[in-house]
């Protein structure tokens, strides 16, 4: 599913000064696992989550995904893996402001083939248990619900891959333990899922958890 | 994503930012609506000048010769006029132009008053050829213009323009009535058909139209003309027939070829273009005004859209997530701004409208709606709109979907 190897990122600062957020980090993830990130700030985390998520590409080295090298891909290369292949769950849940759940669920359609297809988008609200909610705007739904939605968002494309990023993070531990299911629900489903997290508690739900130390793998371990 | 998808998203973005796209409208719509007025009302002005430059000089396809070089003031009559344009003059023009279908010869006087028993008027006495009526394109409502035989025999006839006929024969038919021009007597053979006002507002059927012949050796005792209308076979020869006619003139009047003209030629045409310069110099500077308006609203929409791109990151962040490159980006706020300029714009084109015909209403003019105004106004909002949204929307692309989806 997910093929890293050698990968490097660096930054330039604002003044110039390069900083080094990955160096040389080299992991692999089939297809169905659902893979913890953990590690202090500064670790890398969110670097690599971001080129998994092809929304920044490595400085060196490369990243297949199911069998595609995208490491030189253009943009709008990498936005069509990002609109069919990848589903982003955040921990600020990003839903767009002043618009309903449903068409919150119904924007990452607009990339894709083009066509918005509303029961489609009903049908997925409803899986993740919001069948009630689809007219509802963001900021008149609790933070559990929208982050749900911001599930349902991610599932619209059928995607294979779920990144999430501390999914619970802005929530209490009930509603967080609900989306951790919900996430375990996917994984039983066959998507894979990777998980970037401070909490022990939600790295329990991974089979998997790979540890990031200074922009290199600390240590990658079974936890099942 | 395509354009449509684009102009939906657009539009369902100004809905939710009603007061924004609000602002952002109201440059565009001022400068539009001024736009729209100005050139309507332009047009419509013109026009009518135009029409009235037609109903006094009758047809456009003659050119006019009078005495006297240089462009005189006013209207030339026989007090004021050199004494150097002839008959002969005439005829010669006639028989000798080859580019020239009639000739009409013209000897008038304003000051003379017109007396029909107790009433009494100070109409303009023209005398003209018997082929004046065709050469001019007018019309007789009642009678029948003199002939070339009253012509000959210097008949004392008169054609009364219809204020003539409203100050003299308040309620009786003038035809066959005997009227007096100064001491002589004139018998009225026809009504003139009304021509309205002209360029200057003036009526131009106050007048009185004699044979020519006997205006000059029974009336005014005058072997000169005020004027020679020399009517063209094809309109498209004028200056041809000018160059022509000016060196026949300079021929016959004996002119040295360092010496000025003693006489001056105009084409109605010439005149005309002239005459609607003056409008169109003022409409244009008004123009200018109105693309200013509108060029200010292009930046406040710019400003707006700049501040929406800003408070917007986060969700540029998510579509760009969910699989928006970068032109999907571009294009969604281009449009945005294209959506609420061109829509501004035709508000504009409205309000425009409306304002026009108040105008237009106000001021009795002719109700023209100026297509090409209108094309220009929709072309100039969505220019406005590309140009002033290509920007932030290029600063939306920029924005880096990373640190945007950061907490």
């Amino acid at each position: 599913m997910i093929e890293v190897s050698h990968v490097s990122k660096v930054y330039r600062r604002g003044d110039g000064t390069p900083v080094t957020a990955l160096n040389d980090v080299s992991f692999a993830i089939v297809a169905g696992e659902f893979v913890t990130i953990r590690g202090p700030s500064g670790s890398g985390k969110s670097s690599i989550l971001n080129i998994l998520g092809c929304l920044d590409t490595p400085t060196s080295g490369t990243y297949r995904l199911e069998g595609e090298d995208v490491s030189g891909y253009s943009d709008r290369q990498l936005s069509r893996i990002r609109c069919r292949k990848i589903g982003f769950v955040f921990q600020s849940f990003n839903l767009i402001p002043r618009t309903t759940a449903l068409e919150n669920v119904e924007i990452p359609m607009i990339y894709g083939n083009g066509r918005v297809d509303r029961t489609k988008a009903t049908v997925v609200l409803q899986r993740v248990g919001l069948a009630d909610r689809t007219r509802h705007y963001g900021t008149e739904l609790s933070g559990g619900e929208q982050q749900r939605v911001a599930i349902a968002r991610a599932l619209i494309n059928d995607p294979h891959l779920i990144l999430a990023d501390e999914p619970t993070g802005n929530l209490d531990s009930v509603a967080g333990m609900e989306i951790m299911r919900l996430l375990q629900d996917l994984n039983t489903e066959g998507r894979t899922i990777v998980l970037v997290t401070h909490d022990d508690a939600v790295a329990s739900y991974a089979a998997r958890e790979i540890v990031l130390r200074d922009g290199g793998i600390g240590s990658d371990r079974s936890t099942a | 994503m395509g354009v449509l998808e684009g102009i939906r998203l657009a539009w369902r973005s100004m809905s939710r930012h009603r007061l924004r796209a609000f602002f952002m409208m109201v440059g565009v719509m001022v400068g539009i609506s001024s736009l729209t007025i100005l050139y309507s009302v332009g047009e419509s002005t013109k026009q009518e000048t135009i029409k009235r430059f037609k109903r006094m000089v009758g047809t456009f396809d003659t050119v006019i010769v009078r005495p006297g070089a240089g462009r005189m003031r006013g209207m030339i009559s026989l007090t004021t006029a050199e004494p150097t344009l002839k008959f002969e003059d005439a005829q010669a023009i006639a028989s000798e132009v080859a580019e020239i279908k009639q000739v009409a010869q013209v000897q008038n006087a304003f000051d003379i008053d017109v007396q029909y028993r107790d009433r009494a008027a100070t109409p303009a006495v023209v005398g003209v050829s018997a082929n004046w009526l065709d050469l001019r394109g007018d019309e007789v409502t009642e009678g029948a213009f003199f002939t070339n035989d009253d012509m000959q025999s210097l008949a004392r006839v008169a054609v009364i323009g219809m204020d003539v006929q409203k100050a003299l024969f308040p309620d009786e038919n003038p035809l066959d009535k005997t009227l007096r021009i100064g001491d002589v007597p004139f018998q009225v053979k026809a009504v003139l058909a009304s021509r309205g006002a002209g360029p200057g507002g003036g009526s131009l059927d106050n007048v009185i139209l004699i044979p020519v012949t006997t205006a000059s050796k029974r009336l005014f005792n005058r072997d000169y003309l005020t004027m020679t209308v020399a009517q063209l076979k094809d309109p498209e020869d004028s200056e041809t027939a000018i160059r022509k006619i000016t060196a026949l003139m300079r021929e016959r009047h004996r002119i040295a070829p360092s010496a000025l003209d003693d006489f001056t030629i105009t084409s109605p045409r010439a005149s005309m273009a002239q005459v609607t310069q003056v409008g169109s110099t003022l409409s244009k500077t008004l123009m200018g005004v109105a693309i200013i308006a509108m060029i200010i609203g292009g930046v406040v929409i710019m400003s707006l859209m700049l501040i929406a791109v800003s408070e917007r990151r986060k969700e540029i962040g998510v579509r760009r997530s969910v699989g928006a490159s970068r032109r999907d980006i571009l294009l969604q706020f281009v449009l945005e701004a294209l959506v609420v300029s061109s829509l501004g714009g035709l508000i504009g084109i409205g309000v425009g409208l409306g304002g026009t015909r108040i105008v237009i209403q106000l001021q009795n003019l002719p109700h023209i709606v100026a297509w090409d105004a209108l094309g220009l106004a929709v072309g100039l909002s969505v220019v406005i709109g590309l140009v002033f949204g290509l920007y932030p929307a290029w600063k939306a692309t920029n924005v880096d979907p990373v640190a945007a989806l950061r907490v």
